[in-house]
């Protein structure tokens, strides 16, 4: 037989018994012979001596046992009332021969005879509780004083004691005394257990108490639960009886599960005023007992009870804290994770009942700094446990603030970080960062700046802890682009200290290398242009404004500078296209010789650094769009560029690029304004610019592309045609949809060659389109009728 | 109906630190069906951010994207319609209605989509649609000093869209609503 089958054999019979005696004994006491009722009553109830039980078994059995006895009870309360003599039974079952029975008889009885006679309640319940002393094996025991504990519920005087009257019924100062007594035998059962048997069963042992915790805890819960306890009993007789007892117990297991209970089951208001006299017997519990947790329950308690109850404000809660968890930490050799997170405690205390107090913020992490330095800590792995405490508590005034300029006020906050490892510094960094982004915190001032991006430094710069071999490179490309999106957050109302900003951040993102500056800079540049058209905005007030965007510009030109040479070519050639429109927009002193500088730069990273085809046709594309765009150039800037840039496109490696580039180069000859505003419209270089296209289509190999590209440069040319280009005309037409058509029969049907009809459809559908809706005097469109379509 | 979102030129980080909250909780997965990106996004993180709102993400290269997967155009079919997506900076001059309706032709398309001037616009050219939702964040643009944020969800529904444009003035969010019936 098993352990287990061997349990629920012995369980089954001693539930049988029970039944059988239970039977008898209510047929008996039908029968109104009560003396015969209590014979199996008593035999009922030695079945409760058994040693053979496991805890949960004995339960079930006890369960059982007090179930029948109620019958008793019932029939007894009814002899009663009715005027039967109490203290003859009480006398009778004193003889009763087993000491189990008898006692829980007794019990039985003599809660009868408190309930018919009151007046005996106090000598009655000091009795009952004392003889149960006659019980010591731990099992029986306690499950004995259980029995006394239920029985007594609703007996119990909850009558405040005044020195100046008698109360014969008792007061609540006899319950209190009852509870404690009976609280302190059990809890003495309860240690003793765990002296029990062989050493090897330790182990099934703790499980075993763990299993009848409760029993003993049910004391403090009836203690509870009067009513008549004030503040001043709790404090003078309750806890410090409670205390003693748990102190004296030297038992572990019983210390940290009455501790607890102690914080669960009483008011935190009780708390509150003994705060002092709890923590300081937390000092003298046993060493293993995990006192962290005990005292962070307490916290967390208070924390809450002192948010919802203003009138808490009376204790000075923090400073009673603080002296008492350093004595704690002072008397006992807590972990140092321990006295991390007693001070992660401490602080989710000051940010949820003083919010506007970040002193005490601040006082938490000196004394966290204070500790590590007296430990000679330096750094600290992240997979130490203490790191994690200490994480956990970094992010709490993060997350509580939301306001990353309130984190910065915490003077002890950077010293903490530094403790950190390197994966620890940068977990927090991406905190701070994320935070700030998501609560749009602004960063104002030169100072700030600098704080900040010290204490995300892992970000912005390489670390000399930091672990060689490659980062992820999307976590890294992400963890840059969070530093990115910041950088439009380190702002000033006022634009000259803006600048100073934005100078203080190049200073660190400099540092960067290669690596992190196309993610920090491009940011930094646009937030300059924009301050630049800040300043344009100004020029009525302040008399500098020209030599300040002049500075500015030169600021940009020397940041983007630092991109090629990190050998970057495109990111750095979009930004100096941008800054030229930019400046372009901005009339200051000289400036289109800065604008002209812009997009020069521009040009020579197209020519010199840009090599792949596609690439190369991207960015001819962006510098011919852009200066299309730029009106500020005189005629001696402007005419080489524009030439400049259809010859560029002209040199695109392949053929169709090279004529598509060129049409789109057309542009710079009509609508691109000279420096008065005017459109160009220089009819004949567009022209120029046109047939060079069609020359180049000419010499493309393949007819479908041929023809797809001539489907194109006719829409070029009834573009232009449209807006007024003498230059173009009818005849030119004619003859382009005249090619097309020849050509396009010859194509081989497949998707792309539907697509180029359908291109030409459309094209040849726009124009009648034209012709149907012109005006008789719109002579441009009445001249499409000589179409051929 | 079927509900498709326009959005784009959003230039997180570089221009940007990310979409406005207000626009943020408007845009969230359930509501969409498809969602046509102008490009400049320019991160991966925003990439997911898109495709978290609708499985459906077509998305072509602004000149501030890296990533070189993004196409030039695209021809995406939603209902009767075949709409086209352009970021538009290849099309000179910028925001040209005239020189749109030749990619508008060459695509072949009954809706343009297009981006890069950072501006709504929207606009019926020989009744072909062409609408440009803006720039998202309200990225910075040197010719566009007065930048609202905005985005544009169409309601298709047999031969007529109906765009709404949400576009956020002082803090606030004001939507308009622009009808096209393809004929």
């Amino acid at each position: 037989m098993t352990q287990m089958e061997d349990q629920e054999k012995q369980l089954e019979f001693a539930l049988a018994s029970v039944q059988k005696q239970g039977v008898h004994m209510k047929m008996c006491l039908d029968k109104n012979k009560l003396m015969e009722a209590l014979k199996h009553a008593s035999a009922m109830l030695a079945e409760l001596r058994t040693s053979l039980l496991s805890p949960k078994s004995y339960y079930e059995l006890f369960m059982k046992v007090t179930n029948e006895l109620c019958y008793l009870d019932f029939y007894l309360v009814e002899e009663f009332e009715r005027g039967r003599k109490v203290d003859d039974l009480y006398q009778i079952i004193q003889y009763a021969g087993n000491i189990v029975p008898r006692l829980y008889l007794l019990i039985t009885v003599g809660l009868v005879y408190i309930k018919t006679n009151t007046n005996l309640k106090r000598d009655l319940l000091k009795d009952l509780v004392e003889m149960c002393r006659g019980v010591q094996h731990p099992l029986r025991g306690l499950f004995l004083r259980h029995y006394l504990l239920q029985c007594s519920k609703n007996v119990l005087p909850d009558i405040p004691d005044n020195e100046e009257t008698e109360h014969p019924e008792g007061t609540v100062r006899d319950s209190i005394d009852f509870i404690l007594m009976n609280f302190a035998e059990m809890n003495k059962l309860w240690v003793r257990m765990q002296h029990q048997g062989h050493s090897r069963e330790k182990e099934r042992r703790e499980k075993e108490r763990e299993e009848l915790k409760i029993l003993v805890g049910t004391n403090l819960v009836r203690l509870s639960h009067l009513d008549s306890i004030t503040l001043d009993k709790y404090r003078k007789v309750v806890l410090p009886g409670i205390l003693e007892q748990i102190v004296s117990c030297r038992d572990a297991i019983a210390q940290e599960y009455l501790m607890e209970c102690i914080i669960q089951v009483f008011p935190d208001e009780f708390h509150l005023y003994t705060l002092n006299v709890f923590l300081k017997s937390c000092c003298e519990l046993q060493p293993s007992v995990n006192v962290k947790t005990i005292v962070i329950l307490m916290i967390n308690r208070l924390t809450i009870f002192t948010f919802h109850n203003s009138n808490a404000s009376e204790v000075k809660l923090f400073e009673v804290l603080t002296e008492q968890i350093a004595n704690i930490i002072q008397s006992r050799d807590l972990p140092l994770e321990d006295t991390v997170s007693l001070q992660a405690a401490m602080v989710g205390l000051a940010l949820k009942c003083y919010p506007d107090n970040l002193d005490y913020v601040d006082k938490s992490l000196q004394t966290i700094s204070d500790t590590f330095a007296k430990r000679k800590i330096e750094k600290i792995s992240h997979k130490n446990p203490v790191s994690r405490e200490l994480m956990a508590l970094m992010k709490l005034p993060i997350d509580n603030y939301n306001d990353l300029l309130l984190v910065m006020k915490l003077k002890h906050f950077p010293e903490i970080i530094e403790y950190f490892d390197y994966t620890g510094r940068k977990t927090i960094a991406i905190y701070l960062l994320q935070n700030a982004v998501q609560c749009r915190t602004m960063i104002p001032s030169v100072e700030q700046t600098e704080i900040v991006l010290t204490m995300v430094s892992p970000l912005v710069k390489d670390q000399p802890d930091q672990p060689v071999g490659e980062e992820d490179p999307e976590d890294f490309a992400e963890e840059q682009s969070l530093l990115g999106r910041f950088v439009h957050h380190m702002k000033a109302d006022e634009p000259d200290l803006q600048f100073k900003i934005l100078m203080a951040e190049r200073e660190h993102f400099s540092l960067g290398g290669n690596k992190r500056i196309c993610y920090t800079l491009p940011p930094l540049v646009f937030q300059a242009y924009q301050l630049a058209l800040i300043y344009s905005g100004k020029r009525k007030e302040d008399e500098l404004w020209e030599k300040k965007c002049r500075k500015i510009f030169q600021f940009c030109h020397q940041t983007i500078l630092e991109l090629t040479k990190a050998e970057l070519a495109e990111l750095p050639l979009r930004l100096f296209l941008q800054g030229a429109l930019t400046i372009s927009q901005i009339n200051f002193k000289n400036y289109e010789t800065v604008a002209y500088e812009f997009y020069s730069q521009a040009f020579t990273l197209y020519e010199e650094e840009i090599s792949e085809s596609k690439c190369q046709l991207a960015a001819i594309i962006l510098l011919i769009g852009t200066f299309e765009k730029i009106n500020c150039f005189d005629e001696e800037n402007a005419e080489p560029v524009r030439t400049q840039c259809a010859l560029a496109a002209s040199k695109l490696l392949k053929k169709p690029d090279q004529c598509r580039a060129v049409a789109i180069s057309s542009h710079l000859f009509w609508s691109a304004q000279n420096n008065v505003g005017q459109p160009l419209q220089d009819g004949k270089r567009v022209m120029d610019c046109l047939k060079k296209c069609v020359r180049i289509t000419k010499q493309c190999m393949e007819v479908s592309v041929q023809v797809q590209l001539f489907v194109e440069l006719l829409n070029y040319y009834v573009y232009f045609y449209e807006r007024g280009n003498n230059n173009v005309s009818v005849d030119i037409l004619n003859q382009l949809i005249g090619q097309i058509k020849k050509e396009i029969t010859g194509l081989t049907a497949n998707e792309e060659t539907e697509q180029i009809t359908k291109h030409f459809e459309n094209t040849i559908a726009y124009l009648q389109n034209r012709i149907e809706s012109a005006d008789t005097e719109d002579s441009v469109f009445k001249a499409l009728e000589g179409l051929t379509l | 109906m079927c509900s498709v979102l326009v959005i784009g030129d959003m230039h997180v980080p570089f221009r940007s630190s990310g979409l406005p909250a207000q626009f943020k909780k408007l845009l969230t997965p359930g509501k969409i069906q498809h969602v046509l990106c102008t490009g400049n996004l320019c991160t991966k993180e925003m990439y997911e951010f898109l495709k978290s709102i609708a499985n459906d993400v077509h998305i072509v290269r602004g000149d501030f994207d890296e990533n070189l997967n993004y196409p030039d155009q695209k021809v995406v079919n939603v209902g009767q319609f075949k709409v086209g997506l352009c970021h538009g900076h290849q099309v000179i001059p910028w925001g040209d209605p005239e020189s749109l309706a030749l990619l508008q032709r060459q695509l072949d398309v009954d809706v343009l989509v297009f981006g890069h001037t950072h501006k709504f616009d929207a606009f019926e050219l020989g009744n072909k649609f062409f609408l440009n939702p803006g720039s998202a964040t309200g990225a910075f643009n040197p010719l566009n000093p007065d930048i609202i944020p905005s985005f544009v969800v169409m309601d298709i529904q047999s031969s007529t869209v109906v765009s709404y444009v949400y576009r956020l003035v002082d803090d606030e969010v004001k939507i308009e609503k622009i009808q096209y019936t393809k004929k």
